[in-house]
């Protein structure tokens, strides 16, 4: 037979430990949330939006006629089919404006000053999985 | 007294905590609330295609120094400025192009090639993020008959609303 200190002492360990792991638990879950935003923030399509756009822009006017860039846009392209885009609409250029639109309600577009004609269109080597975008230079404008 | 310590730890290390979690969240927001700023990168690409324009192979291409040329300096190194239609910027150019062609041993200035707007050559020099980009590059060139000249190159990128907050 246990006697009334024993017991006690039974009862103050059982607190601790699920004070312990209500502790542990608390701080996972703030963790986590914590995780999460950092995530969400720095795959957030209006960011992907806008470093594609100056990316693509930036290598247009740098580029040639004559040169074909592949350019990996996976993240973007999975961003973009989950908010109902199409593969085929993420990247158009009109006249010297590029346009990446990763969301029904937004799009971000930002200019090149080099004067070519350039083609853009998804890379469809493996139509089941597009995660590449192609970037054609063709010709001087004014040629 | 032990378990009352215990608690009012416990109320710290949350505290410190949100005061952790504030801070990154704080960071966070200010690093990717602002836009990237790709100006100078835009005006070294455009410092380096006019240079290919004028110069080829460190040899003065022909005809830069002719008034024809001159003319249709911007056309001729297929450069068009014409920026998005956002925020005026159709109407305020947002790119500025000036090049200084002169003898390399009397600093004599052969041809002067400028494009775009010029008033933002006012806002070189000052400090801040709010004003243009301006970069400037200097190169040797010598043309069929062994003359020698310095090509000085001014090229400015606006767009202040899209790359600075």
């Amino acid at each position: 037979m246990r006697s009334l200190g024993e017991n006690k002492l039974k009862n103050k360990r059982g607190n601790i430990l699920t004070e312990n792991i209500i502790f542990i638990i608390l701080n996972l879950v703030f963790l986590s949330i914590l995780i999460v935003f950092l995530v969400s923030k720095m795959s957030a399509a209006a960011v992907l939006e806008e470093m594609h756009a100056k990316q693509i822009a930036l290598m247009i006017s740098a580029a040639e006629p004559g040169m074909t860039i592949h350019l990996d846009m996976e993240n973007a392209i999975n961003i973009a089919k989950k908010e109902g885009i199409n593969s085929g609409d993420v990247v158009t250029i009109k006249e010297n404006v590029v346009t990446v639109k990763l969301r029904e309600k937004g799009g971000y577009s930002y200019s090149f000053f080099n004067d070519v004609d350039v083609s853009v269109y998804p890379d469809t080597t493996n139509p089941e999985d597009i995660t590449d975008y192609v970037i054609k230079i063709n010709n001087y404008k004014n040629e | 007294m032990n378990k009352r310590g215990d608690k009012l730890i416990s109320v710290y290390w949350f505290a410190i905590l949100f005061i952790v979690a504030g801070g990154i969240v704080y960071m966070v927001s200010a690093f990717y609330g602002k836009p990237y700023d790709v100006r100078g990168a835009e005006a070294d690409i455009l410092t380096s295609k006019i240079a290919k324009c004028i110069s080829e192979a460190g040899y003065l291409k022909d005809g830069v120094l002719e008034e024809d040329f001159k003319n249709n300096f911007i056309e001729s190194c297929a450069i068009n400025f014409q920026a998005e239609d956002v925020y005026d910027w159709r109407e305020r150019g947002q790119y500025y192009v000036e090049v200084d062609i002169l003898e390399f041993n009397t600093k004599n200035k052969l041809s002067e090639l400028s494009e775009g707007n010029q008033g933002l050559k006012l806002d070189c020099g000052l400090e801040g993020e709010g004003f243009p980009v301006c970069v400037e590059r200097s190169l040797y060139s010598i043309d069929e008959n062994g003359n020698q000249y310095q090509i000085n190159i001014l090229s400015i990128v606006r767009k202040t609303e899209k790359n600075v907050q």
